[in-house]
């Protein structure tokens, strides 16, 4: 974030900034007041684990115990209201040789692609827009973009399901008034995983958008203007100003969005209401977190369901791991 | 499968929901006596409620908490849930497919027949209690009703195609399946539009619900879906429609489906006897447009669901004289005339307000007569606990195949494989 400027000026308002930044900063930083801290009663001292403690402990009950009680159950042929047996790697073995657990894995693969990265571009070009010295009612359209986020996602899911309807959908409609035959677009892989797609960037462009937003209200406007000056017209001014500014919080964008990508549960869930568990006949768009819920609780195989909460746990610690290096190596890489 | 179709909540709404009601459930048992209330877990769609008001209504000391929790798969998965770990209703309806997962462990159910259902199980359809019984005389459920099944078709519409509309024409025209679709290929040969609404269901579950024997072996109890030649007649059946092109490819209650209903898109719908209801929720408009015919190929039944109450139960007597007062042959017999449902209990059948019930929506078709006809007769037939899953698959592929996605002459291998994985583990 030092010198997100393709410019590399520093303007007034920053270095002023700066420097009067530092005496605070400084004052924090000696030892007197360390030494301080080592003087407290051990009571003062516990106080701020105590005030952190209540997250912890929740996080305890409700995140770490299911964590490991999931890695327990996925070791046994587990049927919650009656025997549970022991098969140790039983079950994972089943999942490498299940064709089920691979489809819904290039599911999910396909429709995170065919989701993140239209809805990434898609949000820092309309930050780009509303980020615009002369955008008027700027309020109202920066507080829009964030209304399909606070929809419900059965609502949203339940009126594309009804856009992309084949016989009674609009955009069947439109693609009849083109001359087009009637496509069935929930039926097939590509055009499931499409209509699943369209609902998460429908979803999440606006509140990408404003973070986006957020992190460009940090470059002064000073430096648009100066590229204007300079002759930089809206394209080269989003390439070299917006993005270079915008590094850190579109890797925080894309490990977020990956992590929810792998656990798209709601929109396949709701898509095809007479195949729910699976969305669809053929599996077509079932994902992972799908997988693990028609086998857990549509079956009631909970220890077949937990191997697949193990194997989608690894999965998002293996995707984090790789956004993180691909993040270091990309501050790294900056000018 | 069938009635789990019905509308989806959001399965984890729907928990929500259950625990919420539970736990606000405890004034139940601090008023007129520990038995006088009951907590009753139902699914949607089948219209539980008017059963409860008649009984609240008849035994006013008595007070009746209804949760009706979603679909019956979501009925049946809080039930589980309930069963592993949580507050667990004092009765529960079970629908037929899914109770046989429910029979495996039977240990969490109370034996009925310790309640006194050992001196009313004659009074139930031999093949519908043999479903919710053990080999040593323990009786876990008691039928609600059967699926009788019949054939539901637009009067309107088969005019204006040359047909006959008459209900005992109709059911002339198609003795045999083989009818059915000639049938059907005249229809659209005359019209330009789809004669029946789909093939999986409106073929394949009607025809491998008339069989003898289904996905199981009758004496060994082990799975045979993949020899009996009932389940492999029925497959072809659905193939043989499909490639006719006479259907308009809505699967059942879709929102295609109920917007086709309504507008006339198919002419015919296979219904076992709680189809009508959906019908008529779907497309209130086309009242007395439809009627009802028999079902080619003879007997069968689709679906029926059972009461069950879990070994927890708070007031399993409450819940037990519920089942005994509801569920007698007069019981069974009022709750035809006011919902619809098909009684279990043989001895009705021909009782005279039965075999006079007409349905207006149906053009006054005598539904009691039509339908009970088709369940008289079963033989019953051995289900295994994976027989929601075997027959879930097998309509995936058949769906598949009607929306060109599996070719015709892979489907039956397809399902075979899809089939084993399935219930592998």
């Amino acid at each position: 974030m030092r010198r997100p400027y393709a410019s590399g000026r520093r303007t007034p308002r920053e270095v002023t900034a700066v420097t009067t930044m530092l005496p605070a900063a400084a004052d924090v930083r000696p030892s007197p007041s360390r030494t301080r801290a080592m003087r407290l009663p051990v009571r003062e001292r516990l106080a701020p684990y105590a005030y952190v403690a209540p997250f912890f402990l929740l996080f305890a009950v409700f995140g770490l115990f299911p964590l490991l009680f999931t890695f327990y159950v996925a070791l046994f042929d587990w049927n919650p209201i009656g025997e549970h047996t022991f098969t140790g790697m039983a079950n994972f073995t089943r999942l490498v040789e299940d064709p089920r657990f691979w489809g819904a894995l290039r599911n999910t693969v396909s429709i995170w692609v065919l989701s993140t990265v239209p809805q990434l571009l898609l949000a820092l070009g309309v930050a780009h827009l509303l980020n615009h010295a002369r955008l008027r009612a700027a309020a109202f359209f920066r507080m829009s973009v964030l209304v399909p986020y606070i929809t419900s996602v059965a609502a949203t899911t339940i009126v594309f399901a009804q856009l992309f309807d084949r016989d009674y959908g609009m955009l069947n409609w439109l693609l009849g008034l083109l001359g087009f035959d009637h496509i069935e677009f929930s039926a097939s892989v590509l055009g499931s995983h499409l209509m699943i797609a369209a609902m998460v960037i429908w979803r999440w462009t606006g509140y990408n958008t404003l973070l986006y937003l957020a992190a460009l209200q940090a470059v002064p406007q000073e430096v648009y203007e100066a590229a204007s000056v300079d002759g930089a017209g809206g394209w080269r001014q989003l390439r070299h100003i917006t993005i270079p500014a915008l590094r850190p919080i579109i890797v925080f964008t894309v490990v977020t969005s990956t992590i929810g990508g792998l656990q798209i549960f709601t929109e396949p869930l709701l898509l095809d209401p007479t195949a729910s568990m699976t969305c669809g006949a053929a599996r077509q768009c079932q994902t992972l977190t799908l997988f693990l819920y028609e086998q857990g609780f549509g079956r009631f195989h909970f220890g077949y369901g937990a191997a697949i909460g193990v194997a989608l746990f690894v999965m998002v610690v293996l995707a984090a791991t790789v956004n993180y290096l691909l993040a270091t190596r990309i501050r790294a890489e900056r000018p | 499968m069938q009635r789990r179709f019905t509308t989806l909540l959001i399965p984890v709404l729907a928990l929500l929901l259950v625990a919420a009601c539970s736990s606000g459930s405890d004034d139940g048992s601090t008023g007129s006596g520990a038995d006088a209330t009951f907590e009753f877990w139902s699914f949607t769609g089948i219209n539980q409620k008017a059963d409860v008001e008649r009984y609240t209504k008849a035994h006013p000391d008595r007070k009746v908490k209804l949760t009706e929790v979603g679909s019956t798969a979501e009925t049946a998965q809080a039930l589980t849930t309930a069963l592993a770990g949580g507050k667990v209703p004092d009765l529960a309806l079970v629908q037929a497919d899914d109770l046989p997962k429910f029979m495996q462990t039977p240990d969490n159910f109370v034996d009925l027949a310790s309640l006194g259902a050992d001196a009313m199980k004659g009074d139930y359809l031999d093949w519908v209690i043999a479903q919710s019984s053990t080999g040593d005389g323990r009786i876990f459920g008691i039928p609600t009703d059967v699926g009788g099944l019949a054939v539901a078709y637009r009067t309107d519409l088969f005019e204006a195609a040359g047909l006959p509309t008459n209900r005992d024409e109709v059911s002339k025209l198609w003795p045999t399946w083989e009818a059915f679709i000639e049938t059907g290929k005249r229809y659209v040969q005359a019209t330009g539009k789809s004669f029946l609404d789909n093939a999986p269901t409106s073929i394949y579950f009607q025809v491998v619900n008339q069989g003898a024997e289904r996905y199981y072996d009758n004496t060994t109890h082990k799975p045979s879906y993949d020899q009996n030649p009932q389940v492999k007649t029925a497959f072809d059946l659905t193939l043989t429609t499909i490639a006719a092109n006479i259907t308009a490819k809505q699967n059942t209650f879709s929102s295609g489906w109920t917007a086709g209903l309504g507008k006339g898109d198919f002419a015919v719908v296979s219904a076992p006897s709680w189809m009508l209801k959906s019908i008529r929720l779907n497309a209130p408009a086309t009242e007395g447009k439809w009627d009802v015919a028999t079902i080619p190929g003879g007997a069968g039944n689709w679906g029926g669901s059972f009461l069950v109450i879990p070994k927890r139960a708070k007031h399993p007597k409450a819940a037990w004289d519920y089942i005994a007062a509801m569920q007698s042959p007069a019981g069974q017999l009022e709750q035809f005339l006011t919902t619809g449902s098909l009684p279990t209990t043989p001895s009705v059948y021909t009782d005279q307000r039965l075999l006079d019930k007409k349905d207006s929506f149906f053009s006054d078709a005598p539904t009691g007569k039509i339908f009970t006809e088709s369940v008289r007769n079963l033989k019953p037939f051995h289900f295994g606990p994976e027989d929601g899953t075997i027959g879930t698959e097998f309509l995936n592929v058949l769906t598949s195949v009607e929306q060109g996605k599996v070719a015709p002459d892979k489907a039956w291998s397809t399902s075979m494989s899809n089939v084993k994985n399935a219930i592998r583990g």
